[in-house]
């Protein structure tokens, strides 16, 4: 999607800012870049840090195959790990997702000592052992217990640079060897280098950010397709933004609590949110991404939370009345006031609770759907050698043009017509012949799903008409099985 | 047209400037009304994706700034009670209470706007996928998945911070607030007082919708939440005030 290459590319800018004096580091630390949404991403984070790699390594750009063959497996992942997305701000990348990605490598690596490191970085949490293997990192184990949520900005970036990356030949394990090799060599000094750099200039760090930098700096002059406004949404420390890319004039800009942090104490040192400017300030703070729009708006904001509390939003009505009644208090109103204002949390607690409790509902239900279609898409291959040759006469034409254009737009007004009639079709075929695709349906937990996406590919249109022909099939199948 | 209602009914309930700024229900489903009549499909659809997109896009302006908002005033509210805090150490002096008041008031109202932002991104979700269930009902399409997959991710609906910033602000309240003392007369009365400020009533207003979005529907599906188990279902019940306007 747009949205998330520009997200890539904006992600790639902050890292390389942050870090341009810093060498190049070897594409081994490319494994701990975290879960990418997208396998494209991984394609090009692979890509570009064998980029950056010629200036040092000319043998470094075959790497990016093993990553090629990952994909499929990322993209898989990552379609079946909802929770992905909504935990990229706050958790680091959960191990899982980054053990696809190492162990094709690890398998081909035949170094020990890269294997233990790719092994050991999935997780940032887990990044302390690993630093253990590399003198040079022994201080970044204090960066570990940060959020990785920068990573995926980082390794946005760097698919946004697909564009100029050419995927090029197959990896050797040989090379791997070598970048390993290279890799320990650099870690002694760049290690310290990049750990000063990084703990000065950013609010928020994180580790595997950290060592990406590096890689991505030599691509910042490379990267000639640099939206300024696109750079400007994003910070290190914070989410990428979304398609409010899409205008120069506005772009948006996630604050974290980090990042907050950072903004005041720049404020503070430059003498108080009066005194201080929004230039200096974005100079003191150096975050990349951040532009000076940003650092106004922040700014004014922050100025008027500051100076104008009673101005502030709508609780000012009922401030300046409580501050009335709290003027004439006694203890004892006082405390009825403590109570009501206990019974207000109370409700607003349960809310909250409860939205959270919704939404993970959401989430997961999603997810689930998102796995059915995929599970239906393979069923519907195979389905539909199955079915060729059992199937009754009328229908093959009818279901393997549903089933293998399930997408096909074109086709669903007509399916939709046909509905009526290739509900009831479909229930026979699903009880006569494809016993494999019918158990399954089965087995995926939701047969009025998998009916209706055998009639039109989207389980709504058609739930209600196949509905009787699914308890009538599902009864049917589950005596039959 | 009963989630219509419900959230008309919440955005009258939500506080003045939010009131613009929720999914556009009824506008997005006569559009698809329109489409599925008129059933010109490429261009239509193109159409409808693009005004998603720019709900979508309302949201995400809106919760970001929001967001940060909160997070300043977060910061705020914790510099404002240890410099309080600081100051008057001796809780016998009377200003002292009065500050204190004050502070838990801001803290405990703080805590209301940032969960009905929550509130507000839970809402206005659930808008988008019953327009895209409808949409792709009506029209045959297959909207719903894919435009769903792009909501999951985006700021508005990411709600980890606020929520974060929300369990801080709870436990901010222990520390600032007294030992309970159960007193359920008073409670009562109180209740009934507090519930006319209109964060509270806000609050209540989204717990109940949300109660009874979940009681259950006509096209209960795989889709389809389970219905809503508060721990205290009188709790609501008591705090139940009659609205101004009638409700049909």
């Amino acid at each position: 999607m747009k949205k998330s290459a520009v997200r890539q590319f904006c992600s790639m800018k902050i890292s390389g800012a942050m870090s341009s004096s810093l060498p190049t580091l070897p594409a081994p630390l490319e494994e701990n870049y975290p879960k990418l949404p997208d396998s494209q991403q991984v394609t090009m984070e692979r890509e570009l840090s064998s980029n950056r790699v010629p200036p040092h390594n000319s043998t470094m750009t075959p790497y990016r195959a093993p990553y090629h063959s990952n994909n499929g497996v990322v993209e898989l992942l990552t379609s079946s790990t909802s929770k992905f997305s909504a935990d990229q701000y706050y958790s680091s990348v959960s191990s899982h997702e980054i053990h696809p990605n190492n162990a094709p490598f690890i398998s081909q690596s035949s170094s020990d000592e890269f294997s233990v490191a790719s092994s050991n970085l999935p997780h940032s949490g887990t990044f302390q052992p690993s630093s253990s293997n590399f003198p040079g990192e022994c201080t970044e184990a204090t960066w570990c217990p940060d959020s990785v949520e920068g990573i995926l900005d980082y390794s946005n970036n760097i698919a946004a640079n697909n564009n100029q990356i050419q995927s090029s030949s197959i990896v050797a394990s040989d090379e791997l060897m070598k970048q390993n090799e290279w890799w320990t060599d650099f870690m002694n000094d760049d290690w310290k280098d990049i750990l000063e750099t990084a703990t000065e200039t950013e609010a928020k760090v994180v580790p595997p950010v950290g060592q990406r930098s590096p890689n991505l700096s030599v691509h910042q002059s490379a990267i000639t397709q640099s939206a300024p406004s696109h750079s400007g949404e994003i910070s290190a420390a914070t989410n990428p933004s979304p398609a409010a890319n899409a205008s120069a004039a506005k772009p948006r800009m996630r604050w974290t609590p980090e990042l907050h942090e950072g903004f005041v104490a720049a404020v503070n040192q430059l003498g108080g949110s009066e005194k201080a400017t929004p230039k200096g300030v974005l100079k003191l703070m150096k975050v990349d991404g951040l532009t000076i729009y940003h650092v106004k708006s922040h700014l004014q904001k922050y100025r008027t939370a500051r100076y104008g509390p009673e101005s502030s939003e709508g609780t000012s009505e009922k401030k300046t009345s409580s501050q009335e009644d709290l003027s004439s208090l006694d203890l004892k109103t006082s405390i009825d006031l403590t109570e009501a204002l206990r019974l207000q949390m109370e409700v607003q607690k349960r809310l909250h609770e409860q939205l959270e409790i919704q939404r993970n509902l959401q989430l997961r239900i999603e997810e689930q759907g998102r796995y059915l279609q995929m599970m239906f898409e393979k069923q519907c291959k195979t389905g539909v050698d199955l079915l060729q040759t059992p199937a009754t006469v009328a229908q093959p034409s009818h279901l393997s043009s549903d089933l293998t254009d399930p997408a096909a737009k074109k086709e669903l007004p007509e399916k939709g017509q046909d509905g009526s009639t290739a509900g009831p079709s479909n229930a026979k075929i699903e009880e006569e012949s494809p016993r494999p695709v019918g158990e399954k349906m089965k087995r995926t937990d939701a047969e009025a799903n998998g009916e209706a996406y055998i009639t039109d590919g989207s389980e709504f249109p058609h739930q209600k008409r196949a509905r009787s022909h699914d308890t009538k099939s599902s009864s049917d199948t589950s005596a039959a099985n | 047209m009963k989630f219509g209602k419900r959230l008309k009914r919440q955005i009258e309930e939500s506080l003045p400037e939010w009131r613009d700024k929720f999914l556009s229900y009824k506008d997005l489903k006569k559009l698809v009304r329109l489409i599925s009549t008129t059933d010109a499909s490429p261009q239509a659809e193109g159409e409808f994706v693009s005004l998603l997109d720019a709900e979508v896009e309302k949201f995400n302006a809106f919760f970001m700034e929001q967001e940060e908002e909160f997070v300043i005033r977060q910061r705020q509210e914790l510099q404002e009670r240890i410099r309080r805090a600081a100051e008057s150490l001796r809780p016998s002096e009377a200003g002292y209470a009065a500050e204190m008041g004050r502070i838990r008031k801001d803290i405990v109202n703080f805590h209301g706007e940032m969960v009905l932002l929550v509130n507000y991104s839970s809402i206005n979700y659930t808008g988008l996928a019953k327009i895209l269930k409808k949409y792709d009902k009506r029209t045959g399409g297959l909207l719903r998945l894919p435009f769903i997959e792009t909501v999951l991710k985006q700021p508005f609906f990411t709600t980890e911070l606020i929520s974060r910033l929300v369990k801080e602000c709870e436990i901010m309240m222990e520390a600032v607030f007294p030992a309970a003392e159960e007193q359920v007369e008073r409670r009562e009365r109180e209740a009934l007082a507090m519930a006319e400020q209109s964060i509270f009533r806000n609050a209540v207003a989204a717990l109940i919708t949300m109660q009874e979005l979940r009681k259950g529907s006509s096209t209960y599906g795989h889709f389809s939440l389970p219905p809503l188990i508060l721990p205290d279902p009188d709790l609501l019940q008591s705090l139940q005030i009659p609205s101004p306007i009638p409700i049909q």
